[in-house]
C-alpha cells in the first residue's frame, strides 16, 4: 500500500460518506440507529497499514489512537486526507470529519467553520468531549494543515 | 447482621436526585458528596473563613480549631499515634510525590534500589521515577501471576536486594484486587525497608488502622472517600516524617528566616507549605464522621453482592473478557468486549447513561503487561443498587449488540 494508493481509496470513500451516510445518520430514528450507520463509516475507509503509522502521524489526546495522513496538491492546490483509529465510533466520527474538509483548497480549508457544520449535523457534542475521544485533536490536526501566512 | 439500607443511604446524596437518569459507576475516579459534607465547606465560608494559625482574632481561631480538629478526626479513623503524623495535602498524588521527593539524596543515595509493583498508578511510579533517574536510585517491579494478582514468590526475592523503599497500593485502582498489605509491610519491614501504601483505593473499603498495619507512609485522597476534591492525607511516621525534605517552602512552614539561613517549623506544618485547603480538610472531617454512623461491614456485605450479581450477569453475555478476579475484589471490575477498543464500549454505555472510565487509568505499565490497549472499568459504591447493576448489564448486552451486529 502506498500513499498514492490510500488516498485513491480514501477519496471516494469518503464521498460516499458525504452523499449518502450523513442523511442516514440526521434521519436516524434512534441513537442505536445513528450508532450502527456510525461504526459502518470505519469500515469504509482503507486501514492505514501499521509501518505506515509513523509516530508524527499519530494524533495525541485521543484516548484511542488515532492517525492523521495529509496531502496537499500543490498544483491544484487541494488538500486530501487519510485516517485510522483504533477505535471504531472515532473513526466513524473522523471519517465525517474528513469528507467536509476532503479536497478543499487552502483558502476553503483555512475558512471552514468545523464547529458550524457539526452543529449543523447534531454531532457538536462529540467535539467538546476534548479529551476522551480526541475529536477535537483532530479537528485541530486538521486545521494545522492550513499553511500559516 | 442486619442488611444495609442502601435506598436510606443513597438519599443522603443530593446528586442522585438531580441525575436520576444516570448510573454512576465511576466511583474509582471520584465519589459523590453526601449532603453533610457540602454543608459543612459551606457553612465553613459563610460562617467561619478565615486563615489559620496566624490571625490575631477570634475568627481566625475558630477557623483554626475547626482545622485542628479535622485532624484530629482523620488522625482517630486510621488510628494514627499522634495529630502531628497527619499531614494535609492535595491529594495522594502530591502525597506521593512528597514522599519520593522528601527521600531523595538524603535518605537515598546513588545504587540504592527502590521496589514497585507492576499494577501501581503512575502516580506510585512516575515521581519515583523522575527522581531516580537524578539520582542514580534503581527501580526494581514485583510482577503479577497469570490470574493478575501479585506474584508474593517475586516479591520476597525482589526483597532480597534489599530495596531501601518499598511502595505498593493497598487496592488496585484498575482491577480492584485487595492486596495483602498487612503481610507485605511485615515482609518489607523484616528486610529494613521504608514501607510506602498508597491508600486511594484502600480508604474507602476498609477503615486502615495504622498502629496494626505499622507502615511508615499511608497516602489518599479526600474526594474517594466522600469528601471534596482538593484534599488528602500524607500519614506518615514522626521519625520518618522527619526525614523528608519539604517539596514546597513557605507560609506556616518556616520557623525563622534569614537570607543566610533558614530554619523549619516543626511537623504537621514543617510539610503544609502556604494556606492550606481549610474547607477541604473541614468537608474531609465530615465525610469521615457522617461514614462512620454507617456500619462498614454492612456496606463491604452490600458491595459483594452488587459484584456477585455483576458477574453473574457479565458471564451471560457473551464475548466478554473480564480482568478483575472475582475474589479478593474491593468492588472494581475492568472488562473488555472481545476485539473491540473500550473507548467504543464506554461511547455506547455513555449513550444509556452509564458512567464508567474507559482507557488505561493512569496504569500504561499495567496494560502493556496485560498486552490490552486498555478496558473500561466499572466501580462500585455503598449507594449503588441492585437496579444500577442491572441497568448496567443490560446496556453492555444492547453495546454488544451494536457492536458485533
Amino acid at each position: 500500500m502506498t500513499l498514492e494508493q490510500l488516498l485513491a481509496d480514501t477519496k471516494p470513500a469518503l464521498l460516499d460518506i458525504q452523499q449518502r451516510d450523513l442523511t442516514e445518520i440526521a434521519q436516524a430514528k434512534d441513537w442505536q440507529a445513528k450508532y450502527r450507520v456510525l461504526m459502518q463509516l470505519g469500515k469504509k475507509l482503507p486501514a492505514i497499514p501499521e509501518k505506515m503509522k509513523q509516530p508524527e502521524l499519530l494524533v495525541k489526546g485521543c484516548e484511542s489512537r488515532a492517525w492523521l495522513l495529509h496531502y496537499h496538491d500543490k498544483a491544484t492546490d487541494k488538500h486530501y486526507f487519510v485516517l485510522d483509529s483504533e477505535a471504531r465510533i472515532v473513526k466513524g466520527l473522523m471519517a465525517i470529519m474528513l469528507c467536509l474538509v476532503n479536497g478543499m483548497t487552502t483558502a476553503e480549508l483555512c475558512k471552514f467553520d468545523l464547529w458550524h457544520k457539526f452543529d449543523q449535523l447534531a454531532l457538536k457534542p462529540y467535539l467538546s468531549q476534548s479529551r476522551g475521544n480526541g475529536l477535537l485533536a483532530m479537528a485541530e490536526r486538521i486545521k494545522a494543515c492550513c499553511p500559516a501566512k | 447482621m442486619p442488611a444495609f439500607d442502601v435506598q436510606q443511604f443513597r438519599q443522603q446524596f443530593a446528586f442522585f436526585q438531580q441525575q436520576p437518569d444516570w448510573v454512576y459507576l465511576d466511583n474509582a475516579a471520584t465519589m459523590h458528596k453526601p449532603q453533610v459534607v457540602i454543608d459543612a465547606v459551606t457553612q465553613f465560608y459563610q460562617q467561619y473563613n478565615s486563615n489559620v494559625h496566624r490571625g490575631a482574632h477570634q475568627l481566625s481561631q475558630q477557623a483554626t480549631a475547626l482545622f485542628e480538629q479535622a485532624r484530629n478526626t482523620v488522625a482517630s479513623y486510621i488510628n494514627a499515634p499522634h495529630l502531628h503524623e497527619v499531614i494535609f495535602c492535595s491529594g495522594a498524588t502530591a502525597a506521593l510525590n512528597q514522599i519520593a521527593f522528601g527521600l531523595m539524596h538524603t535518605v537515598l543515595q546513588p545504587g540504592d534500589r527502590i521496589l514497585l509493583t507492576q499494577l501501581e498508578h503512575h502516580a506510585n511510579i512516575v515521581p519515583w521515577q523522575l527522581h531516580c533517574q537524578r539520582f542514580g536510585v534503581i527501580i526494581d517491579v514485583v510482577p503479577l501471576t497469570p490470574d493478575h494478582q501479585l506474584d508474593m514468590l517475586a516479591y520476597q526475592q525482589l526483597l532480597q536486594l534489599k530495596p531501601k523503599v518499598v511502595s505498593f497500593s493497598h487496592i488496585s485502582n484498575v482491577l480492584g484486587h485487595i492486596q495483602q498489605v498487612a503481610e507485605m509491610v511485615a515482609l518489607a519491614k523484616a528486610a529494613d525497608a521504608i514501607t510506602v501504601v498508597d491508600g486511594a483505593q484502600g480508604i474507602v473499603y476498609q477503615q486502615p488502622d495504622m498502629q496494626q498495619l505499622d507502615c511508615d507512609f499511608y497516602v489518599f485522597s479526600g474526594h474517594k472517600l466522600y469528601g471534596p476534591t482538593g484534599i488528602g492525607v500524607l500519614y506518615g511516621k514522626t521519625a520518618q516524617l522527619a526525614r523528608l525534605t519539604p517539596i514546597f517552602a513557605g507560609g506556616e512552614m518556616i520557623d525563622t528566616v534569614s537570607f543566610v539561613n533558614t530554619t523549619f517549623n516543626k511537623l504537621p506544618f514543617r510539610l503544609e507549605a502556604g494556606t492550606p485547603n481549610i474547607a477541604g480538610a473541614i468537608g474531609l472531617s465530615a465525610a469521615i464522621d457522617w461514614l462512620q454512623k454507617s456500619n462498614n461491614q454492612q456496606i463491604i456485605q452490600h458491595k459483594s453482592l452488587l459484584l456477585k450479581e455483576f458477574y453473574n450477569g457479565l458471564t451471560a453475555i457473551k464475548g466478554i473478557d473480564i480482568l478483575s478476579s472475582s475474589v479478593h475484589n474491593a468492588g472494581i471490575v475492568a472488562l473488555n468486549v472481545d476485539s473491540e477498543h473500550p473507548a467504543d464500549v464506554a461511547e455506547l454505555l455513555n449513550q444509556q447513561k452509564i458512567a464508567v472510565r474507559s482507557g488505561q487509568h493512569c496504569a500504561m505499565p499495567l496494560f502493556s503487561y496485560l498486552a490490552r490497549p486498555g478496558a473500561i472499568r466499572c466501580s462500585f459504591a455503598a449507594y449503588n443498587t441492585l437496579d444500577d447493576v442491572n441497568r448496567c448489564l443490560l446496556a453492555l448486552e444492547q453495546a454488544v449488540e451494536i457492536l458485533t451486529a
